[in-house]
């Protein structure tokens, strides 16, 4: 398959005549497996709106979205939440892991939604957090966990299902500098290594370095695409 | 994994505190419905150990311990002759006061101070230091018939036909020891265990002679006024027959001073004789009033004790709707501080009968264990009250249940709660 997560045209509007706000006017962009973008944009230029869209809770107004080429919305009547669980991977901005689970309880509670338990749902969650470094704070609760620690049980988390893509959102805004930048090359050496398509929301410009290509937003239109480090171009109807 | 345990392993002091709170307010509705039970209990216990079917009592009374009906002693040949009756016994009963110091009790000055409150102008100043009565239900039978002590739990059951007494071991009194009733002292010689009557006062049984010279004696100076002017009332004729006017007032001043009158006669019937149709010959024939043993409960129940019941069950139908509240809140605010935590679990996919299902299981398993907990409580605690307290396994189960639908009602505003969580809210914050 060519691309991991392809949108077209893609429009969000909230209310309706005069009090009508539209969040996204026309997006068009293509991830494909292994590339790991970034979404920049300013306070209510359509960030969130779009990694909704994307992330499968939140249906456009207009346009089209491909998940490894199935049409999601459009009347199609598939069940989103469980190809939320299937498909996508979240991280977010505090990590959101689920307090009362321990780090590794966190990764399993992921492969239990899709159906995978016992020993090989066990293996599968220690590989993963040995994977991202952290296997010996898998006892742990997240309270007992550092901000990094917490962000690479994330990425686990997210990892666990074998998503066709990750949303991240402000990954490393709770971070400082030197910790935000190792998240987002964790991201990139997950994106490389696992071919997981990665999207990340992100205000911090330090970032872009470790990124593919940027997707900037300005007032729900995409104003730039620059993909000159990327493999495939995102596209821009713009 | 089981999200509503690992939630409350996280949250384990909230949750135990809450139960705790749960529990204790379940161990009174226990403790309620277990009072009810003692009073019904006692309601029943003189007359199931008495093992008759009928009691027959003077025509149009509710006797014999309801009301105090009067009738003849040797009624109860009569009623022994007739078909069908297996036994009739005749019984003396009536409440009897006695004398006994008494010193309070830490629950009685906690009393006495709730008493004071408001009622200041009822209450005489140290009344605990008044001499207490010991009061009690006196049961005169005839040794060998039914109506006597149906258990010995230490010493001997009434052998010499007079001055000798079995008492409830709640009386206090102790074997060997002697209580003054009427005119006469009388030793403990044996003790029974849980003969109370309705009110829950302890049950002394003595011989039919000597309850009766106890209930019905009168006093000696009363008697001799009763002598005094029955046998002038006599006299007057004594110009018809001079020679009789002496024996006739002798005799007259003994039927005034007849004791030979008994409360009520228990009846056993035979077996395979309709108990109804028993107690129909018998009102019937002899004039008198004749209710099964099943109805002389019920009397005792829905008479002195029906509002104090009604009480009770309102008030424990209070606490239990109070329970139910309680649950709900503490499902509610445990619901409140997990919705962030929701709206992750929903955003990653998470099935939501799974979310709702941990809400319901917390509900669910806090009611149930504060069951257990009041249940315990419960039960280690009956000894201590003053009055029978009887709860059974079958209160408890029963209480399992009722707990279960009441913490899954109480969930519901919970998981209305967790209905209205937007994925979407953890995403851009």
């Amino acid at each position: 398959m060519e691309y991991a997560i392809q949108a077209t045209d893609l429009s969000k509007s909230y209310g309706q005549g005069h009090t009508q706000v539209d969040a996204l006017k026309g997006v068009n962009m293509t991830v494909r497996p292994g590339e790991l973008f970034a979404i920049m944009g300013p306070s209510g230029s359509g960030k969130t709106t779009l990694l909704m869209i994307l992330g499968l809770v939140t249906e456009p107004s207009e346009g089209r979205v491909l998940l490894e080429g199935q049409n999601i919305y459009n009347g199609t009547g598939l069940d989103l939440q469980r190809l939320r669980r299937e498909k996508i991977g979240f991280i977010f901005q505090f990590s959101n892991l689920i307090p009362f689970l321990t780090a590794k309880e966190n990764v399993l509670l992921s492969l239990e939604l899709i159906g995978i338990f016992g020993r090989q749902a066990d293996a599968r969650a220690m590989e993963l957090l040995e994977y991202l470094e952290v296997a010996d704070r898998a006892g742990n609760l997240p309270e007992h966990l550092s901000g990094g620690e917490r962000q690479r049980v994330a990425v686990a988390r997210a990892l666990a299902n074998n998503p066709a893509i990750i949303l991240a959102d402000e990954p490393t805004a709770a971070l400082d500098t030197e910790r935000g930048l190792s998240v987002m090359r964790l991201l990139r050496k997950v994106s490389k290594e696992q071919g997981t398509a990665i999207l990340v929301v992100t205000h911090d410009t330090r970032m872009i370095s470790e990124v593919d290509g940027v997707i900037r937003l300005m007032d729900g239109r995409m104003v730039e695409s620059d993909g000159s480090k990327q493999q495939s171009q995102p596209q821009s109807s713009r | 994994m089981n999200l509503a345990i690992k939630d409350i392993r996280y949250h384990l002091f909230k949750f135990i505190t809450s139960t705790i709170g749960v529990g204790l307010i379940l161990m009174v509705v226990l403790t309620i419905g277990g009072i009810i039970r003692g009073v019904i209990l006692d309601s029943a216990t003189i007359i199931q150990a008495t093992g008759a079917d009928l009691w027959v009592v003077e025509k149009d009374w509710l006797g014999p311990f309801v009301e105090i009906s009067r009738l003849p002693e040797d009624y109860y040949h009569a009623i022994q002759a007739m078909h069908g009756v297996a036994e009739a016994s005749p019984l003396a009963t009536a409440w009897v006061h006695v004398e006994r110091p008494f010193r309070p009790t830490p629950l009685m000055k906690f009393m006495y101070m709730n008493t004071v409150i408001g009622t200041r102008t009822m209450v005489r100043p140290g009344w605990m230091a008044i001499p207490h009565d010991l009061r009690f239900i006196v049961i005169g039978y005839e040794p060998g018939h039914i109506g006597g002590p149906p258990v010995i739990v230490a010493g001997r059951g009434i052998e010499a036909s007079h001055y000798e007494i079995v008492a409830d071991v709640r009386t206090g009194l102790q074997i060997g020891e002697r209580i003054r009733m009427g005119d006469f002292d009388y030793t403990v010689v044996g003790l029974t265990k849980n003969m109370v009557a309705f009110t829950a006062d302890p049950v002394i049984y003595a011989t039919l002679d000597d309850a009766q010279n106890i209930l019905f004696e009168a006093d000696p100076d009363l008697l001799r006024n009763i002598r005094r002017r029955t046998r002038q009332q006599v006299l007057g004729a004594a110009q018809i027959a001079p020679r009789l006017s002496d024996p006739l007032a002798n005799q007259a001043s003994q039927i005034a001073e007849n004791v030979s009158l008994v409360n009520a006669v228990a009846v056993k019937v035979k077996p395979g004789v309709p108990v109804e149709t028993v107690a129909h010959e018998i009102e019937r024939w002899k004039h008198l009033t004749v209710y099964t043993s099943a109805r002389e409960v019920n009397m005792q129940l829905m008479g002195s004790n029906r509002l104090i019941l009604l009480q009770l069950s309102l008030f424990r139908l209070i606490l239990l709707v109070i329970a139910g509240v309680i649950i709900g809140l503490i499902t509610y605010t445990f619901t409140l501080d997990k919705l962030k935590e929701i709206a992750v679990l929903k955003l990653l996919g998470t099935q939501t009968r799974r979310i709702y299902a941990m809400i319901l299981e917390e509900a669910v398993l806090m009611g149930l264990l504060g069951t257990l907990l009041g249940a315990t409580l419960e039960f280690a605690s009956e000894p201590y009250f003053p009055r029978r307290v009887v709860a059974t396994r079958g209160d408890v189960v029963q209480m399992l249940v009722v707990i279960t639908v009441i913490a899954v009602l109480a969930s519901i505003m919970a998981i209305r709660r967790a209905t209205k969580v937007d994925p979407r809210s953890v995403l851009g914050t």
